[in-house]
């Protein structure tokens, strides 16, 4: 096909979607309305996995040590634990460290930590991290039988727990978003439709004329794609206003809640959505040129 | 330049609606169908078009056999056959020289051969002045001479017209005659459906006569024949 001949398609694509206005921006809402739903659901899982993976990397084993022991037995575990195949750091934390660490976590503001200083209550210990999640459970009673341990603890089972959470919550989100896509791309077959039914005869003289098939079918495709683009651009316009606002307000109310930077987290997203949105546009027009344009 | 051999056309609901057809028709020719109703010749007009197919037989338009066209090459029959309908068949929404002009869209003809051959076909069909107005704001005469120029401008082999002058009052009938006269003259073949016996009569070209589903008669220099 020829650039003026395109240009004639686009033409005609938008002068349909001038006359049936309504049926346009219906569609475009129904599109715009399940792209958030799918920007809202990558926002969401994408988020999860940031954490998740935030709290894997601290995925640690606090090895606390008796009160009483001395430097060069710290020293002789330090260097123990180091040896040990499975473990990938060895940080020690002296229990002035770890009352400034509870510090940070629960802000300057909170004074109940106060007087604390006097008689830190902390014990002296171990941050072991290991090469592996899973190696957590073989080291941890191998630790246990050193000299000098008081107690080994690790995170292991929140971090499963918190997988098996996120990994429902996809399921769910993605069927949801399957359903949401098959609504959308009916309406828009259902948008299609209505413009080839009430253009049946003006079709119909096309094809007296001499119009190939592909002829007739592009400007209907054009107009499918369009509907589609608009509503993902106008959903991507929201997906991003909203997140940024997120990402403002939780930074001053929750800021132990690390949420993904928007940029250029947010470009990735939208063009997911765009993408998505515009590909819903050609399905939808393509199974009503098929099903009721029968040239 | 058109032929059809031995053309039976059996409808799915099983009406028989040609028998055995043979006709041919030489470039050049003004051939007039004449018939009752029913007699099967809007049927002729379809199989040429190859919107149906014959059941048995051949037709061959150009050279070309034609009853056996897969669907994507029929479009490029069609551009061969300039056609008219006793409705016009015109786009509502569109003006006169769009209507006119997409026909030639559609062959993807340069826009400066665009411009220049739509107000010459309008000329022709004396439409020069009503090239912006909108099919309903014309008469039916003259929506039919819309679709008289939509249906010459890409210079078509045969000139295809289903009774083209059966919504018309007879003065109006005669303008169309006209122009189809001057395109026959400048060699484009005319095949036209008709039951207007005057026409027919006064104008003494060739006429086949249908009767249910037969050819009955075919002379040069004829004439409509007896009442139906
Ligand atoms: N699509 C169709 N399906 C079934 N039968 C049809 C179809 N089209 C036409 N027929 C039948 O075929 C026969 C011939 O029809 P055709 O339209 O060719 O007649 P015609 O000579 O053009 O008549 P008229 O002068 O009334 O236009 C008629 O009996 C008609 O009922
Ligand atoms: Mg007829």
């Amino acid at each position: 096909m020829k650039i003026r001949t395109w240009a004639y398609f686009h033409g005609q694509a938008f002068a349909s979607m001038r006359r049936n206005s309504w049926m346009t921006i219906a569609s475009i809402g129904t599109v715009a309305v399940t792209m958030v739903v799918f920007g809202a659901f990558l926002l969401l899982a994408n988020n999860i996995t940031h954490m998740a993976g935030n709290i894997e990397s601290k995925v640690e084993i606090s090895v606390y040590l008796q009160d009483e022991i001395t430097s060069e037995e710290i020293d002789r575990l330090a260097q123990e634990f180091t040896s040990l195949e499975q473990i990938a750091l060895v940080k020690y934390v002296s229990k002035e460290e770890a009352l400034l660490r509870m510090r940070d976590w629960f802000g300057e503001s909170s004074d109940f930590l106060a007087g604390l200083e006097m008689d830190n209550p902390l014990r002296n210990g171990f941050d072991l991290r290991t090469h592996r999640p899973e190696q957590v459970l073989e080291v941890v009673p191998i630790l246990q039988t050193f000299d000098g341990v008081a107690d080994v603890q690790y995170g292991q089972g929140i971090v499963e727990q918190l997988f098996a959470v996120t990994g429902m919550l996809r399921v769910i989100a993605l069927g949801l978003m399957l359903g949401l896509a098959a609504a959308a791309t009916f309406i828009i077959a259902n948008t299609i439709r209505i413009t080839v039914f009430a253009r049946r005869r003006e079709i119909s003289i096309m094809k007296y004329v001499g119009a190939t098939d592909w002829f007739i079918r592009w400007p209907f495709i054009i107009e499918g794609m369009t509907l589609g683009l608009i509503g993902s651009l106008v959903a991507s316009g929201l997906v991003i206003w909203f997140y940024q606002a997120a990402v403002r307000s939780l930074a001053v109310s929750l800021p132990v809640l690390p949420l993904v930077k928007p940029w250029p987290f947010l470009l990735g997203v939208t063009g997911w959505l765009v993408l998505l949105g515009t590909a819903i546009g050609v399905v939808g027009s393509t199974i009503s040129l098929r099903r009721f344009l029968r040239v | 330049m058109l032929e059809l051999y031995a053309i039976t056309k059996i409808y799915g609901n099983g009406v028989v609606a040609l028998r055995d057809v043979n006709l041919k028709v030489d470039k050049g020719e003004f051939v007039f169908i004449v018939g009752p109703s029913g007699a099967g010749k809007t049927t002729v007009t379809r199989l040429i078009l190859a919107e149906e197919k014959p059941t048995k037989g051949q037709i061959i338009v150009n050279n070309k056999v034609v009853n056996n066209l897969k669907p994507r090459e029929i479009p490029f029959l069609r551009r061969q056959i300039g056609t008219v309908f006793q409705d016009f068949r015109l786009m509502p929404n569109w003006t006169v020289e769009e209507n006119v002009s997409f026909a030639m869209k559609v062959v993807e003809a340069p826009t400066r051969a665009i411009r220049r051959r739509v107000p010459e076909v309008l000329a022709l069909v004396g439409l020069s002045s009503k090239a912006k107005h909108l099919p309903h704001q014309l008469s039916g005469g003259e929506q039919q001479r819309v679709a008289l120029a939509r249906a010459i401008v890409n210079q078509p082999y045969i000139l295809l017209a289903d009774e083209p002058t059966g919504n018309l009052d007879p003065d109006t009938a005669w303008g169309i005659m006209d122009i189809l006269q001057d395109i026959n003259a400048q060699g484009t073949t005319v095949l036209m459906v008709t039951h207007a016996k005057n026409i027919v009569d006064a104008m003494r070209k060739r006429v086949v006569a249908l009767e249910a589903g037969r050819i009955v008669r075919d002379e040069y220099r004829g004439s409509y024949g007896d009442e139906n």
